[in-house]
């Protein structure tokens, strides 16, 4: 059972810890959607709404690994940066190699979650042990 | 304790205006759109400055507060966004350079017309496909798509604010860590953050989409973990700063190298602090070739792209050197392409921000050279090298080089990063005076220290009160408010025109086959932002293109299908198009070019404001 905080530290340490892999499920689902919002919906308010999470969730996944001791701001920045480089590494190897269309797209947010997900459960038993 | 409380409701009233203000400004800034405008100064709302002035000021002063750093950096953020997004919330298609000609060729990737990425397979050899591959637009074009694809937003307003919205955000942060890493407390650090929307190079270069700029964030941030590396022993800041500088040369060669320039310094410095205890002279002698091994990698660098194979062909040259007088040579060494302008205040503002922080840096090196044992002493000194290493590398390839594929002026933008540290400093130390001044007052005005009469203390007391509250939050908003006007250039050409989209988007959509249009270098920018770069189906001769140039300038002077039909035997189009704008063209010889037109050329479009025509010719015209 996954208990709902609104205190953001909370928040960002429950995203971190992803209990049962729920955050990284989560985080599939919305690649799902997304894949589903190019082809069929195409609206630009849940691509947002879409992108928002995506970055909260790979974004602490990435913070909490390896700026665990910055602060709060801090760590949300650094997130968000890196995993805006992750996903232009990722893009620019997949476009070098063929070509960024919705189906490769899809298969840069799964690389790039993956890799967020195990950083972060790495750098946990890293700190565990 | 009350008087605390009611500290606390004025910083949070001054916050709530304040983001009152800033959101006053985003409005004022939406409502300035012009779809025909040359310059942003033309068409901004008499009231924006005064506005962006305003919350400016308030800004500085909340940055003085004692409020939570988060909160500041937030609202830096927010205005620097702000600042950084002149072009794309005034012009319909952002600033008319070499942003657009990117965006035309990461539309190609967007819209799958080309595989492999902007570089495409080798056709010549490996050394230029593998050039290519790391220093092309290659990783801004990947990031573009790929955030365009996942806000399901088109690929031209994700690319304009994407550098605006990426700089705004990143960069005040960098410049906080950046200060926090020379010692700065966390008020001038976050001045930092603010300040670095005085230096007009660096302003300009947040305001437009290219992958420099990309590059220079990049860049910013390995300094900030090689500044950070310097002062710890762990090994994780010298692989932060080893990852930044390999983004910020995936980005741009000329960041990527001047990244990895610091990176040799660093650990030259990090070797002569371990070794100066045992070997001095020999450490000392690293440090000094280590030095001039980083000041002289970018000038060789760019001979290097020679070896490559590629089409460029920088050249070490006395030439430049000895075609200028004495004179010109100081004023270019010091202010760069800055010497040939006659407008003292675009100077002024341009050298100010860089003048305060070598006088600050001085100052300080003076200082620590009297303490033995200071905390930040090898970071400063660090940065006062890079500032040198800046000013010699451009000095070389202004003066002594020729044939470079880059404008030299882009090195400033390196030389404002390691200025704002020190700015903030040189500012909050001034502000940290006022402020001590007027609190010694107050103690001088308590009745057992009377000795004036009491009016004239009041006096003093409230003038120094006045002037570390208001006159200095209100002296820096007017700086910095003022070097917007050398930011964003006060001459330039017509940008493009809402009629000059509207025509490309429509003969777009009403198109079938494939076709090729023939018009002006602003009718190109126009059409590559949205059909891109020299796209197969719907070809626009490139900006430079001699060919594409001749066809123009023919179909001009005789407006016959006879080019039409070269164009199209060209390209293997089927439709051929010809755009005419009036304000381009002039009045008369849009006229003239108008009356001349005769079948088989018809008229195909026409815009609502009579100032664009497009003409077409088929193959089925002709026969």
């Amino acid at each position: 059972m996954v208990r709902v905080t609104s205190n953001p530290d909370g928040f960002e340490r429950l995203i971190a810890e992803d209990p049962k892999l729920v955050f990284t499920l989560t985080s599939y689902a919305l690649i799902l959607t997304t894949y589903m919002n190019l082809n069929t919906i195409k609206s630009a308010g849940l691509g947002i709404a879409l992108f928002i999470l995506y970055f909260t969730i790979n974004g602490a996944f990435l913070a909490h690994a390896f700026f665990e001791n910055e602060g709060r701001f801090f760590r949300l920045i650094f997130g968000v940066l890196l995993t805006i480089m992750l996903l232009g590494f990722v893009g620019w190897l997949i476009m070098v190699v063929y070509n960024l269309d919705v189906p490769e797209f899809s298969f840069v947010l799964f690389i790039v979650s993956t890799i967020c997900s195990l950083t972060n459960k790495r750098m946990k038993d890293k700190n565990a042990t | 304790m009350p008087h605390k409380e009611s500290g606390l409701q004025l910083i949070r009233v001054s916050e709530i205006l304040y983001l009152a203000l800033t959101a006053l400004s985003f409005y004022l800034l939406f409502i300035s759109r012009s779809g025909e405008a040359h310059t942003v100064w033309q068409v901004l709302h008499p009231a924006f400055i005064p506005a962006i002035f305003a919350s400016t000021s308030l800004l500085v002063m909340i940055l003085l507060t004692s409020e939570k750093t988060a909160y500041k950096l937030l609202f830096v953020i927010i205005l620097s966004i702000l600042l950084h997004s002149f072009f794309p919330i005034v012009f319909p298609a952002g600033d008319l350079s070499g942003q657009q000609s990117i965006l035309g060729r990461i539309r190609l990737v967007f819209d799958n017309t080309v595989l492999h990425g902007l570089t495409g397979w080798p056709n010549r050899n490996i050394q230029v496909f593998i050039y290519q591959l790391f220093i092309g637009a290659n990783l801004q074009a990947a990031l573009s798509v790929t955030l365009a694809r996942m806000l399901c937003i088109d690929i031209f307003y994700v690319h304009l604010f994407f550098i605006p919205v990426l700089w705004g955000t990143f960069v005040p942060v960098a410049a906080f860590l950046v200060t926090k890493a020379i010692g700065g407390s966390e008020r001038a650090s976050a001045l930092s953050g603010l300040l670095i929307s005085v230096f007009p190079y660096t302003t300009y270069f947040g305001a437009i989409s290219v992958p420099n700029s990309l590059g220079f964030i990049f860049f910013f941030y390995s300094l900030c973990f090689t500044l950070r590396y310097l002062s710890s022993n762990g090994s994780k800041n010298v692989q932060w700063t080893l990852v930044f500088s390999l983004f910020s040369f995936l980005s741009h060669y000329l960041t990527g190298i001047m990244s990895f320039s610091l990176l040799l310094l660093a650990t030259a410095a990090r070797t002569y602090q371990n070794e100066k205890k045992y070997a001095l002279t020999s450490a000392r002698i690293l440090l000094i070739v280590s030095f001039i091994i980083s000041v002289s990698l970018l000038p060789l660098s760019f001979i290097y792209l020679r070896v490559l194979g590629t089409s460029i062909m920088p050249v070490f040259t006395l030439d430049n050197i000895s075609e200028l007088s004495i004179q010109e040579i100081v004023s270019l060494s010091l202010f760069g392409e800055l010497a040939y302008s006659s407008n003292l205040r675009i100077i002024f503002l341009n050298i100010s921000g860089p003048l305060l922080a070598f006088l600050w840096m001085l100052y300080l090196l003076f200082r620590l050279r009297r303490k033995l044992e200071v905390r930040f002493r090898t970071q400063v000194y660090f940065l006062f090298a890079v500032f040198l290493i800046m000013l010699i590398d451009y000095w070389v390839l202004k003066l002594f080089m020729e044939g470079l594929p880059i404008n030299e002026e882009r090195l400033w933008v390196f030389r404002d990063f390691i200025a704002v540290p020190f700015v903030g400093l040189a500012v909050y130390a001034a502000s940290a005076s006022l402020e001590g001044l007027s609190k010694q007052k107050l103690k001088s005005i308590e009745p057992s220290n009377l000795e004036r009469p009491f009016k004239s203390h009041k006096l003093h007391f409230s003038s120094l009160l006045l002037a570390s509250n208001a006159l200095f939050p209100a002296l820096l908003g007017g700086w910095m408010t003022f070097s917007l006007s050398a930011a964003y250039p006060q001459v330039a050409p017509l940008q493009t025109t809402w009629y000059e989209l509207e025509a490309v988007k429509y003969i777009e959509q009403v198109t079938q086959e494939k076709y090729v249009v023939i018009g002006d270098q602003w009718t190109t920018y126009a059409g590559q932002v949205i059909v891109g770069e020299s796209n197969p189906g719907a070809y626009y001769f490139g900006v430079n293109d001699k060919i594409g140039h001749e066809l123009f300038v023919n179909m001009s002077r005789d407006p016959s299908p006879r080019w039409m039909f070269s164009a199209m035997n060209q390209t293997d189009a089927q439709v051929a198009y010809f755009v005419i704008t009036e304000p381009r063209l002039g009045t008369d010889a849009f006229n003239t070019i108008v009356a001349s037109v005769k079948e088989p050329l018809q008229l195909f479009y026409k815009s609502e404001n009579g100032k664009l025509c497009v003409y077409s010719y088929s193959g089925s015209n002709q026969t």
